[in-house]
């Protein structure tokens, strides 16, 4: 089992409902995640959601980026633009932009070739035009996307696409990434691809929070280190209607975190949620 | 080549077959336009006739015609333009939508009760011709362009926002600036209804000159001749528009592939 330490709060979910036209679709969701600190490693931390169609993963990622506003609750994320205070890092409510967002058709700008588009991620970075170039180019080398810079996104692969969208959020919001359904619908080639950007954004800092949704629980025992499943509670012995955290599985604590290869706890886990899954 | 697939649905044929099939129609409405000019009781005028119809059309000043019916068509295609761009891209606003939806109704009113009331409110002929051109270009233009904004996709404008954009940041960089080929296109696709409306038009004002002066005194006397040369003269502008505005698009927008 890796050693970590857990330092200060970096997501802070605060019973959260989301209401349409009075139908609750998420409701008292709650959940803090820590910067993990591995000792002799530069990591950050990698959250997957799990749960069945229209259990409400997608309405939850969009308020958790700021995208939409909660009914009722609160998302709060340290405000790094304020000095420690007390031995604590100040807080905000998330807002838009603040959250990087990729959804699962990797939507990119349709006028815009992939340097443009991550120069317009950066617009309002406070460095010189030099240093952003700078930092564009070694992102596009470190990305593989330095031979279609000048390509629009209907000229780029599949691969180059998921990188663009996933490098622009990157830019444009810092530590948190949001991705719904990042692996759906992808060839195995593809989704070789985004597991690599996963261990980009993962190993480019500590305070890096890529939260991810997918059917594939396998992938998401694989990759994540904390791993939420949602699902629709039973209330009086029937399912309900309003989708919640209905259990947690800190890999972490378990042991099966950042592991190279699964093995048959990591299996046991699988079919632990998968059994939940089911009946949820 | 397989002729029996020519008359499968959905079939894909070779080049050679598309060729082929073309030369066939070609030949096909060549053949009916000299059947149809023969005879003491014949339907269209004769290609010997049609060829003097634009010849004497080209001595009179043809190309000045369509000079004119060009600028009076260019001139009504830039304020309506105008007009239609900033109605519907105002109508993302809740107060200004139902104006831009009002303004998309009012396409089925009838021509003669809006020129109606041009009339009464302008008095110079050209203006009046601007005007209804204008005026009928922006209707069927506005609903091209609040059609198009409906389809553009959620994920589009959630992208824009992830980005931190501002609503208007959203307007521009998604609707303004990122369907700028959808305009061009859309522009393309009206300006065959102004075409179309111009030999009308040109009528009011018969001084002006223009295609539809030329087709409508060609008319009075029956030069069938001259009149269906008009017809082809006016298609091959209509087209020739067409095929600008869409080298147009795919020349300045490389990734508009539609």
């Amino acid at each position: 089992m890796t050693a970590y330490e857990q330092k200060h709060t970096l997501l802070h979910v605060d019973n959260l409902s989301v209401v349409y036209d009075g139908k609750t679709i998420i409701k008292n969701i709650s959940f803090e995640e820590k910067d993990t600190v591995v000792p002799g490693r530069e990591q950050g931390q990698i959250i997957a959601f799990l749960g069945r169609s229209g259990r409400g993963k997608s309405t939850l990622f969009r308020t958790l980026t700021g995208l939409e506003a909660p009914t009722t609750g609160r998302v709060l994320i340290p405000d790094y633009s304020k000095t420690v205070h007390d031995g604590q890092q100040p807080a905000k409510m998330v807002e838009e932009g603040d959250v990087g967002f990729v959804n699962q058709k990797y939507t990119l700008f349709r006028h815009k070739t992939v340097e443009q588009a991550l120069a317009f991620a950066l617009r309002r970075s406070p460095l010189s035009a030099t240093e952003k170039a700078e930092k564009i180019n070694q992102y596009l080398a470190d990305w593989g996307l330095e031979k279609v810079k000048m390509q629009y996104p209907n000229e780029l692969s599949g691969g180059q696409r998921q990188r663009t969208a996933i490098l622009e959020q990157l830019l444009n919001s810092g530590h948190y990434m949001v991705l719904d359904e990042p692996f759906s619908g992808l060839d195995i080639g593809n989704i070789d691809n985004v597991r690599k950007a996963f261990q980009l954004i993962n190993r480019s800092s500590e305070l890096s929070t890529v939260i991810f949704s997918t059917h594939d629980i396998e992938l998401a025992v694989e990759l994540a280190d904390s791993i939420y499943i949602i699902g629709y509670p039973r209330e009086n012995g029937s399912p309900g209607t309003s989708g919640t955290i209905i259990r947690h599985f800190d890999l972490k604590k378990m042991g099966l975190a950042w592991s190279e290869k699964l093995n048959s706890d990591h299996y046991d886990c699988i079919k632990e949620i998968r059994d939940i899954m089911l009946s949820s | 080549m397989k002729p029996a697939t020519w008359f499968k649905p959905f079939e894909t044929i070779d080049r050679g077959s598309r060729i082929t099939i073309l030369t066939i129609w070609i030949v096909m409405v060549g053949g009916f336009w000299v059947l149809a000019s023969t005879g003491s009781k014949h339907l269209f005028p004769t290609p010997g006739q049609v060829c003097e119809g634009f010849i004497s059309l080209f001595n009179e000043g043809l190309v000045v015609h369509i000079a004119s019916s060009l600028a009076l068509c260019f001139k009504a295609t830039f304020f309506s333009l105008l007009i239609s761009l900033l109605i519907a891209y105002a109508s993302p606003l809740p107060f200004l939508k139902p104006l831009a939806v009002a303004m998309s109704r009012i396409r089925y009113l009838p021509l003669t009760g809006i020129t109606f009331y041009l009339a009464i409110l302008v008095s110079d002929a050209r203006t009046m011709q601007v005007s209804v051109l204008m005026i009928f270009m922006s209707l069927y233009f506005i609903t091209s362009l609040l059609a198009m904004l409906k389809d553009i996709p959620v994920e589009e404008i959630d992208h824009a926002r992830s980005l931190k954009c501002s609503r208007w940041e959203v307007l521009w960089e998604v609707v303004i600036k990122g369907r700028i080929d959808y305009v061009i296109d859309m522009l393309r696709q009206n300006l065959a209804i102004t075409w179309m409306m111009l030999v009308t038009v040109e009528s009011i004002l018969v001084a002006a000159g223009g295609l539809g002066v030329l087709i409508k005194n060609s008319d009075k006397f029956m030069n069938h001749g001259r009149i269906v040369a008009l017809q082809l003269v006016i298609l091959a502008v209509g087209l020739l528009l067409d095929a600008g505005l869409n080298a147009l698009r795919k020349g300045f927008f490389r990734y508009s592939t539609f």
